[in-house]
């Protein structure tokens, strides 16, 4: 029977690929494919075969760990032991103290369908499904291995890594798997859970205080109070290696082994015991298993239920919960506001105004402190700039974060078009919210930048103070058309390419989709560059021309104004264009009935 | 009043729609009947605005669909077969955004009598998750009616709702009808068709095979026999494999 379970896993593994393939005919796919694929060649796979060495690239992390006077690997190996069991630690501790309602054998509805009815022993199902864990387990330990392989501070070589990852996951899929049965036959036992949770929990902060308490006696005493990085390091040793805590790692420490060692001989010296801790988490697997069918299905239909809505659009996270309007929405107004209202909803409840001002009000506080304070003198406008590169990278990337806009309801198109609008104002209601959260944010940040970054009187800026205000403020100004200028091209593209804009939303995909999103984001940044330099080009004229006259405050308060007029101008010429795109977008051309 | 003329539709070289002309009047309601990949779907977006007719004029209510969308629109209504509900809008909420979508005033009075109808009024506060499949088909019905459309389309109405439902909807649609609206339905159901409409039309392969009052219909194709229902018909009328 297993044989059969067999064929249908190896046989849809199979069948899976060659629709990968197949699907190379479209040429969307191709191109897609082809820039995944050198993609992945040249950042993870081409560097394989040898011991990972740094790289140009990693100068920084070079000249941080020279600054902590590392010698790779061998120096970290410990702390990185240590800091990896104690994560192992952490998952697991959540699946024994966080209840869940996820099945300890997950079925997908067709398996449930087919496989639950036949005449198949429980046992081979079992068997089945952890066959399939495993399979997993590989798959995910070599897409970590392409992004552990690159990390200079790692021993051993993509071998070791990769089957270094699959004995964690394994372990823990297995883990989890017992956890879950072991659970069930508790609560089938008649333990109250909670109560069982609260007393494992209170044991693990036992074992955690009592840890703490001797890590003094522990710590290396040159460390202590060291101006460097070592401390870190000396401490996540030290607790990884201080009893009791050190015998509750013990096991993680086996299982994380195989993955850190630094060589052959270290990896076959670690694979065993490694193993065979596996194949005890198996046979604790096999010899607690109880019903699980009842789970099982409820999670699949779940999940089918989940995956359904992520595909058409909807959110992937669960189900919404209801809560009030973000504000009251009267029939009278616009209807752009309607949509506001209704996107706000999609969104997490704490995209507030109180919140945001509550933010606000931490982060003037704390740059005002950090400037002012003498203890941070170097270290304030250094901490602006990292701000600012940040607003830059969220300027940037935002727009694919927050999608409350027509990406989210291309689904609702259909609807959309019947409501008596003009396309225009559709698009412009739907670019509302991602618009005022994106600002929303951005100002988050340049608050506490500007403040950071106030001239100090005797170095002598370029800016004065009012002048410092004012850019800032002009900088504030622009923000919101800038944001909405970064919201128009993947709105254009989802309305101009649906059926590109639908193929980045695919789930695990291969490499085909990794190009696509690639190609995305790069036609992104090109179209946002080419409609961000007129109003770069007009701001930075007028300050050259009125500087001389007017002075470099007013210049800039100038290059500001000029700058959001066009700005504005090619939002509204964009919004006018996409609203006309709209009203002519043919859903039924990608899907016709 | 809804009137179709020369109404067009391509995919391509394939054309879903062909030549088609119609007209429903207020207080009449047309049954679009078809095979399937009959083209039902499809005219009913063109005809309410949803994807573009590629040639022929469409006028809602006296205004021309292409030229002045917004006044026609606001007198439409259409319901899709499967309800497109907003997941993180309550009942409660999907009206007051179709209530200022369309510039309803006052419409917490109309909304509570529609959700009377449809026996939504204690499920006023939940997400369309929470509704079950019929439920979440009245709600969408309810949003639709919220503005008092002149002109309504419906596609396979009756999807997903209960006997009582389906009663309740029945009457609806007649009820709507004899208050002058002009409706369009599309659906397999015939014995449907047969109760809540005055005229019926028959589709095969995106071409009008026949049009006019029940009875004219049943008349033309019914030859000598009395009594033929519209499952008959529409067999004949279609190139069914029953006789």
């Amino acid at each position: 029977m297993l044989r059969a379970l067999l064929y249908l896993r190896f046989v849809s593994a199979w069948n899976w690929l060659l629709t990968r393939v197949r699907s190379l005919r479209r040429p969307k796919n191709l191109i897609g494919a082809a820039v995944g694929c050198a993609y992945i060649y040249f950042f993870f796979i081409h560097s394989m075969g040898g011991p990972a060495a740094p790289r140009p690239a990693d100068e920084h992390v070079a000249q941080a760990l020279a600054r902590a006077q590392a010698q790779l690997p061998v120096d970290w190996l410990p702390a990185m032991i240590a800091l990896g069991a104690l994560g192992l630690l952490f998952v697991v501790a959540c699946a024994w103290l966080v209840p869940t309602e996820r099945p300890a054998l997950g079925f997908t509805e067709a398996e449930i369908a087919f496989l639950f009815p036949a005449p198949i022993k429980r046992e081979a199902l079992v068997h089945f499904r952890l066959l399939s864990m495993q399979l997993r387990s590989l798959a995910g330990a070599l897409v970590m291995t392409l992004f552990t392989n690159r990390a200079p501070i790692l021993g051993g070589n993509v071998l070791t890594h990769a089957l270094g990852w699959w004995l964690v996951f394994s372990a823990l899929s297995l883990h989890f798997s017992a956890a879950r049965f072991t659970l069930t036959r508790l609560a089938e036992g008649g333990t109250v859970l909670w109560r069982q949770r609260v007393l494992w929990a209170a044991l693990l902060l036992v074992v955690l205080g009592a840890t703490v308490l001797r890590l003094p006696e522990a710590m290396p005493a040159a460390a202590r109070g060291a101006a460097s990085l070592r401390p870190v390091v000396e401490l996540a040793v030290a607790l990884g290696e201080t009893a009791p805590l050190a015998w509750l790692l013990w096991p993680f420490h086996i299982v994380a082994a195989p993955f850190l060692a630094l060589d052959l001989g270290a990896f076959a010296r670690a694979l065993g015991p490694a193993l065979a801790l596996v194949g005890l988490h198996y046979l604790w697997v096999v010899r607690s298993v109880v019903a699980f069918e009842d789970t099982a299905v409820d999670q699949a239909a779940q999940r089918a239920a989940r995956i359904t809505a992520w595909r058409r659009g909807g959110r992937a996270g669960g189900p919404a919960q209801a809560r009030p309007g973000p504000f009251p929405l009267r029939a009278p107004g616009r209807p752009e506001v309607a949509f506001f209202w209704k996107n706000l909803l999609s969104t997490w409840p704490y995209f507030t105004v109180r919140v945001w001002l509550a933010g606000l009000a931490v982060a003037v506080a704390g740059a005002w402190w950090i400037a002012r304070s003498e203890a941070f003198a170097g270290f304030a406008s250094e901490a602006a700039l990292t701000i600012l590169i940040f607003a830059g990278y969220a300027l940037v990337v935002g727009p694919q974060f927050a999608r409350q806009d027509i990406r989210s309801d291309l689904t609702h198109a259909d609807i959309l078009k019947t409501y008596p609008l003009r396309g225009w104002q559709i698009i412009l209601g739907q670019l509302l919210t991602p618009a005022a959260i994106l600002t929303g944010v951005l100002w988050l940040l340049l608050a506490p930048a500007a403040i950071m970054l106030w001239p100090a009187p005797e170095t002598g800026s370029m800016l004065s103070a009012a002048g410092h205000v004012i850019a800032a403020l002009g900088l504030a100004l622009v923000m919101p058309a800038l944001v909405l200028v970064q919201l128009l091209v993947p709105n254009a593209a989802a309305l101009l390419f649906p059926a590109w804009f639908q193929a980045t939303r695919a789930r695990g995909g291969g490499p085909e989709v990794v190009g696509q999103r690639m190609i995305f984001f790069f036609a992104q940044l090109l179209a946002m560059i080419g409609a961000l330099l007129p109003a770069a080009g007009l701001g930075t004229a007028v300050i050259l021309a009125l500087h001389w006259i007017v002075g470099v405050p007013a210049a800039v308060a100038c290059a500001a104004v000029a700058a959001l007029a066009v700005l504005l101008i090619e939002v509204w010429c964009g919004v006018r264009w996409l609203g006309r795109r709209f009203e002519r977008f043919d859903l039924s051309t990608e899907r016709p009935t | 009043m809804i009137e179709a003329s020369q109404l067009a539709k391509n995919y391509g070289s394939f054309s879903a729609v062909k030549d088609l002309s119609l007209t429903v009047r207020p207080g009449e309601v047309l049954g679009l009947v078809g095979p399937n990949g009959a083209g039902k779907t499809t005219t009913l977006r063109c005809l309410a605005g949803i994807i573009p007719a590629t040639r022929g004029s469409i006028r809602v209510a006296g205004h021309d669909l292409a030229a002045d969308p917004v006044a026609a629109k606001r007198a439409l209504a259409f319901f899709p077969d499967e309800p497109r509900l907003f997941d993180y809008l309550t009942v409660r909420q999907h009206l007051a955004f179709v209530a200022r979508i369309y510039g309803v005033r006052d419409h917490e009075a109309l909304a509570q009598p529609l959700l009377d109808e449809f026996e939504i009024a204690d499920k006023a506060d939940q997400l369309p998750g929470e509704l079950s499949r019929g439920m979440k088909q009245k709600l969408a019905i309810a949003c639709g009616l919220l503005h008092g459309p002149a002109v309504m389309f419906f596609d396979e109405p009756l999807t997903g709702l209960d006997p009582l439902g389906i009663r309740r909807m029945k009457n609806s649609i007649i009820a709507r009808a004899r208050a002058g609206a002009a409706i369009v339905l599309s659906s397999h159901l015939l014995h449907l068709l047969e109760e809540v409409c005055t005229h019926v039309l028959i589709l095969k392969r995106g071409e009008k095979i026949a049009d006019g009052t029940l009875a004219e219909v049943a008349a033309r194709f019914g030859s000598a026999e009395g009594g033929v229902n519209l499952e008959e018909v529409f067999i004949r009328a279609t190139g069914g494999t029953e006789h």
